[in-house]
């Protein structure tokens, strides 16, 4: 690879290691992992940067991001934005008087404000379009917010590589329960409340209520909490506007208190029944939102994982034994269970299911005591994953449940589920009439 | 996020006409096919019908491979020791079978410029025709979804990630149709969705039939005086398609060629074709006709042969 590609490498290198090394013997080993060892780029990086003590964790693969995908409490980020607005403010910490600046960034995917604390050498302009590296998120006001502290590299770039970006600023953004995001800003969304229950919790060592349930509108269903008592009832539609967004394990949820404006509407709505039926979500929809409460997808085992089966468990914590052994407990004698765990996938993306041992029964069509004893015939506990794999591997299947996001993906911890029949024909016709009438 | 690869359905058609080949970034490079309309493949899903297994297995090493076909035409699939279960499944299968497969999309460049598309597969069973049949359903509405997108791109002046993602589109196919756009310049959509109607009427009997007899309404208006029309089979509507002249000038073209045992590759053949003024769309046709027939064969990917 020429040299002046691997500049921007070798000083991300340089910055990982604190200069312990000069560019020239980072190049020099750069350019041996790559063209001796063949490793690819970012994994070139990462064994540079590890060899020489270098902190890899958090070192990016040089991989820029939309503004949209990043979330608060990421350590490290990189992405191409534009200035929309540069703004100074003094401020004063720990005793001393400080200039930092702040605004917005945007990119074709959304805007996000930003801070900088050490604004020496750092030449922001308005219209500006610069690749950032090593920048740091917090959440504010349910909304991420970019900070630029002292390890972060601004590099200018053409400033047409971004257009024109609007400045989402203003009166909450109105949305379906399905448009709802991490970390979007202020909402407002109209819902039916399907359920509500009064909680006590313990908020930063302090005791406090909570209001939390279900609302739902016909694109689908969110978990909320209410941090002051609005009177909700079950069954109430609502507009709730000045509410945030946050997440718990990916799945977004609505938060509000005292800020929101909360009004009671008696306009036609489809009722709690109506809603609670959830049609089927497509998974690549759920991705984008990162996960989403008590949904349907249908789609194919691709694959019954290992861990499927006849399993024992630890009588104790009920994990999964490892050859009679528990993770925690040792040696202990295990009871027997039956799961399946798979991975669904709709041909928009895919999820990985685990199915309890009552529906891993019915969809098997054999109960555990059944598996027990052909497993103790056959002398081998594997012969009921065997089966499963011959009987489910690639069958269309109906899953409900919630389904979260971590970085391995989509999961889903199944609550329902059958054996998909479909009306291939109905639905064929309807396809091929939409297709003859574009003609 | 280390999320894993979709499993595309993708119609024959659309995948063989790939020549984009993309990798991804990062620690574990993921490698794609990226196919006219923007599906970035690395897993697929794919249901039709077997069409023949061959037991290619040396020196005790099991290895087979087989081809499938969709409405639309076929995949070539192989499956060698490192695929124990696939290979198992397809030392039980007799053909011809529905079989139902997931596995990864491989592409094979002997030289500059061509490029043979496979499937390595992961998983293989026998289904029946409704599987079949939801298959070819959610093909083609993916296949349609996929036409939408790259026909908005198409009108941007200069398409990006972000203003697909905008419209709705998930980002792997945003994505998948930039870079489509850009390699293969201008795409033709309309003979992707010719071969989507075809698909569902080809799952669809009755409408099947009105097609059939429209299609030989027209092309063989003389023909029909003379005889009764013919039976509502497929065949017969390949048979409308493709003229036996026609099969008798590859035939004979491929004869002329054939100097290696092995057969006579492809490439060469789409040359020698394009002397005689058949196009190589046409040509694909033509040769897919002969080797249902069993008039020639595919000793190796790639290569043609006269029985």
């Amino acid at each position: 690879m020429e040299p002046e590609k691997l500049a921007p490498h070798i000083e991300e290198i340089s910055r990982a290691l604190g200069g312990k090394l000069s560019d020239e013997e980072i190049a020099e080993e750069l350019q041996k992992y790559l063209d001796v060892y063949k490793l690819s780029i970012p994994m070139a990086k990462r064994t540079i940067v590890k060899r020489h003590g270098g902190d890899a964790t958090g070192f990016s693969a040089g991989f820029q991001r939309k503004l949209a995908e990043i979330r608060p409490g990421e350590p490290n980020v990189d992405f191409l934005a534009k200035v929309l607005s540069v703004n100074t403010k003094e401020i004063t910490v720990k005793g001393e008087k400080k200039t930092i600046m702040f605004g917005f960034l945007g990119d074709d995917t959304t805007t996000l404000p930003y801070t900088a604390w050490e604004i020496e050498e750092l030449p922001l302009q308005r219209g500006d379009v610069i690749s950032v590296r090593g920048a740091y998120t917090r959440e504010y006001q349910g909304r991420v917010q970019i900070n630029f502290g002292t390890r972060i590299s601004i590099k200018k770039e053409d400033p047409s590589m971004i257009g024109d970006v609007p400045i989402a600023q203003g009166p909450p953004k109105v949305v379906t329960v399905k448009q709802l995001r991490e970390s979007m800003g202020f909402v407002e969304v109209k819902g039916r409340v399907l359920s509500i229950e009064e909680r006590d919790v313990t908020v930063q060592g302090q005791p406090k209520k909570v209001w939390s349930g279900v609302l739902a509108d016909e694109t689908g269903k969110v978990q909320f909490s209410a941090w002051s008592d609005f009177k909700l009832k079950p069954n109430e539609v609502v507009r709730i506007s000045r509410a945030t967004v946050k997440a718990w394990r990916g799945i977004p949820q609505l938060s509000f208190d005292d800020r929101a404006d909360l009004t009671k509407i008696l306009e036609k709505f489809p009722s709690a029944e109506e809603l609670q039926a959830t049609g089927l979500s497509l998974i690549s929809e759920i991705a984008a939102r990162g996960g989403a409460t008590d949904v349907t997808v249908r789609g194919v085992l691709v694959e019954i994982r290992d861990g499927s089966g006849l399993i024992m468990r630890c009588p104790e914590c009920k994990r999964a034994l490892q050859k009679g052994m528990c993770k925690i407990h040792g040696r202990v004698e295990g009871f027997p269970d039956l799961r399946i765990k798979a991975i669904l996938d709709d041909g928009s993306g895919a999820v990985s299911v685990v199915m309890n041992r009552e529906l891993t029964e019915r969809l098997m069509g054999i109960t555990l005591d059944e598996s027990m004893q052909k497993a103790k015939d056959a002398m081998n506990f594997d012969i009921v994953k065997d089966a499963m794999d011959e009987q489910l591997t690639l069958k269309l299947v109906t899953a409900s449940g919630s389904i979260t996001a971590d970085q391995f993906g989509l999961s889903m911890i199944v609550k329902e589920a059958q054996l998909a029949k479909v009306d291939v024909k109905d639905e064929a016709e309807r396809v091929l009439v939409e297709l003859e009438a574009q003609e | 996020m280390n999320a894993r690869e979709v499993a595309w359905r993708v119609f024959a058609e659309e995948y063989n006409s790939s020549t984009l080949e993309h990798s991804g970034e990062g620690e574990k490079p993921v490698s794609y096919i990226v196919t006219p309309l923007g599906a970035k493949v690395n897993r697929m899903m794919v249901v039709g019908v077997v069409t023949d297994i061959e037991d290619i297995g040396e020196e005790g090493k099991q290895r087979f491979r087989a081809r499938i076909s969709d409405p639309t035409g076929q995949f070539y699939v192989s499956a060698g020791e490192y695929q124990p279960s696939a290979a198992m499944s397809l030392s039980k299968m007799s053909p011809p079978a529905f079989a139902s497969i997931v596995g990864k999309s491989r592409a094979y460049t002997p030289e500059e410029g061509v490029k043979y598309l496979s499937i390595r597969p992961e998983r293989i069973r026998e289904v029946d025709a409704d599987a079949r049949d939801f298959w070819v359903l959610e093909a083609a509405r993916s296949t349609l979804l996929r036409i939408e997108a790259v026909e908005e791109g198409l009108n941007m002046p200069k398409p990006t990630v972000g203003a697909l993602m905008k419209l709705g589109y998930a980002e792997n196919l945003a994505d998948g149709v930039v870079r489509a756009i850009e390699y293969y310049k201008d795409i033709d959509t309309d003979r992707f969705r010719n071969s989507v109607r075809d698909a569902l009427r080809s799952i669809l009997p009755e409408s099947k039939e009105k097609e059939h007899v429209q299609a030989s309404a027209t092309k063989h208006k003389a023909a029909a005086k003379e005889r009764p029309p013919p039976e509502t089979k497929e065949e017969e509507l390949h048979e409308v398609k493709v003229g036996a002249d026609e099969e008798d000038t590859v035939l004979k073209l491929m004869e002329s060629l054939e100097t290696d045992p092995r057969g006579t590759p492809w490439e060469r053949i789409v040359e020698a074709a394009k002397a005689k003024k058949i196009d190589k769309v046409r040509l694909e046709e033509i040769v897919a006709k002969l080797l249902d027939k069993g008039e020639i064969y595919e000793p190796e990917l790639g290569m043609m042969k006269r029985i």
